[in-house]
């Protein structure tokens, strides 16, 4: 039992992670359409963006954090002027490889300025645990599922409570309409890209205590990244954060009661499954792109 | 008449290959090889993507399938290559049929992520059922191809093999491409309803061009366990699945000399850029998304560019979505 207890919080831990990732892949996605596959080196970036500010810089770990996430931010606006906007009218297909394309070129500048050793990123409350029913459960785990609550319910204001949210929902439905109702769609375009990097910062700060920091930690995040989403439902942000949980948490559970081995054929499996029975995912929005 | 376009294709390579046998040093056949391997898998996929619109990220998997079949038929049941790789070849589109006919009636990008999915999967089956593919180490020491006793190893003579194929995969492909099935998955491309409405019956279509293009990698998988001699799981990852896929739109989709071009092109340009030391892949990217930006339509819609220098791009119709 106590081991159970164990095995679940880690797993939701790392499954925060990828429903972090996951939730920036969506609102790029149902904003702009783009299918982000540099979706799993924005993580990357936000684990090494931590490198340089905790590590390289030294700086006090409120800082480093902020600094951090000011560079992902930065980042994002920089990614929508240079990757987005020149390729915004190509089919699918070349905004696939385009991002494909600029994630090999992520992947190594960040060899080039960091080198292929891993690093270890610390975390504010290294080293401490706390004991529930005998199991002993790092503090940094529970953290991470706090902070990731935090954040999804920002989220949730910004999206419901505050005229950029419902603006930038209005893009994402419908871009004309909201062009002819004085919008400014770009402004809100540039907006969900630097979003989704800093949340894929606020992930890859969180994953660098529980992985090493690794250049080419980067693929594997998004390989579970677009299993949560087909599982949780494209375009859909609570389906993000259901896939991302459950993607987790087959991993790690899958790992010590089934199969070390396969642990990762249980989430595409069921990514398979979802996309031949119920394509629409859990909270799936309705699909055409299905004969 | 309708011959003469897959005839002059299949010469081309032959011609054209056969010069630069002749010319190049022992390095540069090597990826001459590699690249005609390639070129063989994108002709595949033009089936699967370009003609028939279905996104594909699986092909790698394809492609091993074919090198595992023949590894594993020619080390552990020692059957004779001549043998192994038409069974190979045979089970791998077995194994596509089965596998389209429930993915295929998936579009877009989930077709695109239900294959990736596929390729991860071959990835994982691959590297951890070690009693059948020896997991990670991979399969070595698979016999080499020989005709009596000429056997093709080196560079030099698996050139004349790989030519020879190409060439005929080439031929075969534009054959298609101008008969009613080519034109029938390119209807399923531009319009399915429209193509089932003047019965087609588009499953069939689609499920034929998927099986082409699993047969193509098929035979591109073999020709890599018989040239390189060893398959592993990393030859076969889902990135080579998007290499494919870029190859064949820097090359120009929907057409045959793209493929072999975007084959070429992408991988010479690694190696042209060695000079560039640790950072070369860095700007292989920059690269490719600079090509894909101001080459939309591949290098095949430069060339067209080139010699009709005036014409221009219709405009952007009146009330066409954008950024959508």
């Amino acid at each position: 039992m106590a081991d159970f207890v164990q095995l679940l919080v880690n797993g939701l831990a790392i499954g925060s992670v990828y429903a972090l990732a996951a939730i920036g892949f969506v609102i790029v996605y149902s904003a702009t359409g783009v299918v982000n596959f540099a979706a799993g080196q924005f993580v990357m970036f936000g684990t090494f963006a931590g490198v340089a500010t905790l590590i390289n810089a030294q700086l006090a770990w409120p800082f480093a954090y902020s600094a951090a996430l000011l560079i992902m931010a930065l980042f994002g606006l920089l990614f929508f002027i240079a990757v987005y906007l020149p390729l915004r009218r190509g089919s699918i297909v070349t905004i696939i490889i385009g991002t494909v394309a600029v994630s090999i070129t992520m992947q190594n500048a960040a060899l080039l300025s960091f080198g292929s050793w891993p690093f270890r990123l610390p975390s504010p409350v290294e080293g401490s645990a706390v004991t529930i029913g005998g199991a002993i459960i790092s503090t940094h785990a529970l953290g991470v599922v706090g902070v990731t609550a935090l954040m999804v319910t920002c989220l949730w204001l910004l999206f419901n409570r505050t005229s950029v949210g419902i603006g930038m929902r209005a893009v994402a439905q419908d871009l004309q309409a909201a062009k002819l109702m004085g919008l400014k769609v770009n402004r809100l375009l540039a907006l969900s890209w630097v979003l989704a990097a800093v949340l894929a910062g606020v992930a890859g700060l969180m994953l660098g205590p529980m992985w090493f920091a690794d250049v080419n930690m980067g693929d594997p995040i998004a390989l579970k990244a677009f299993a949560a989403t087909i599982i949780g439902g494209f375009g859909s942000l609570p389906g993000a954060i259901v896939g991302g949980l459950f993607v987790g948490l087959s991993e790690v559970l899958g790992a010590s009661y089934v199969s070390s081995a396969y642990k990762d054929l249980i989430s595409f499996g069921i990514m398979i499954i979802f996309l031949l029975v119920r394509p629409q995912g859990v909270f799936g929005e309705k699909i055409q792109d299905r004969g | 008449m309708a011959i003469r376009f897959p005839l002059s294709i299949a010469a081309a390579i032959l011609v054209i290959g056969s010069l630069l046998a002749l010319v190049l040093p022992e390095y540069y056949l090597r990826l001459l090889n590699l690249s005609a391997i390639s070129a063989v898998a994108v002709i595949g996929l033009n089936f699967a993507f370009g003609y028939a619109g279905l996104i594909s990220l699986g092909h790698a998997a394809f492609v091993g399938m074919g090198a595992y079949g023949l590894a594993i038929l020619t080390t552990t049941c020692g059957w004779s290559p001549w043998l192994a790789a038409p069974a190979a070849i045979v089970a791998s589109a077995v194994l596509a049929a089965l596998i389209g006919f429930p993915l295929l009636r998936l579009r877009g990008h989930y077709l695109a992520l239900a294959t990736l999915g596929l390729n991860v999967s071959f990835y994982i089956v691959t590297s951890n059922w070690i009693s059948l593919t020896g997991g990670t180490n991979g399969i070595a020491r698979i016999p080499e191809l020989a005709l009596g006793s000429f056997a093709f190893s080196g560079e030099h003579r698996f050139l004349w093999l790989v030519l020879v194929v190409l060439a005929t995969v080439a031929a075969v492909a534009a054959i298609l491409h101008a008969s009613r099935h080519g034109r029938e998955m390119m209807a399923v491309r531009d319009d399915e309803i429209a193509s089932e409405m003047i019965g087609i019956d588009t499953t069939r279509v689609k499920i034929t061009a998927f099986v082409l293009s699993a047969i193509c990698a098929a035979i591109a998988g073999c020709l890599f366990a018989l040239h390189v001699r060893f398959v592993a799981p990393e030859d076969f990852t889902y990135a080579h699945s998007i290499t494919y896929l870029a190859m064949l739109i820097v090359g120009g989709e929907g057409t045959i000399i793209g493929a072999i071009l975007g084959a070429i092109l992408l991988t010479f340009l690694p190696e042209w850029l060695r000079f560039l030391g640790t950072a070369y892949l860095f700007f292989f990217g920059l690269l490719m998304l600079c090509i894909l930006v101001f080459l939309p339509t591949g290098l095949v819609g430069l060339g067209e560019r080139l010699r009709r220098p005036r014409k221009r791009v219709s405009p952007v119709p009146v009330g066409a979505p954008e950024a959508t």
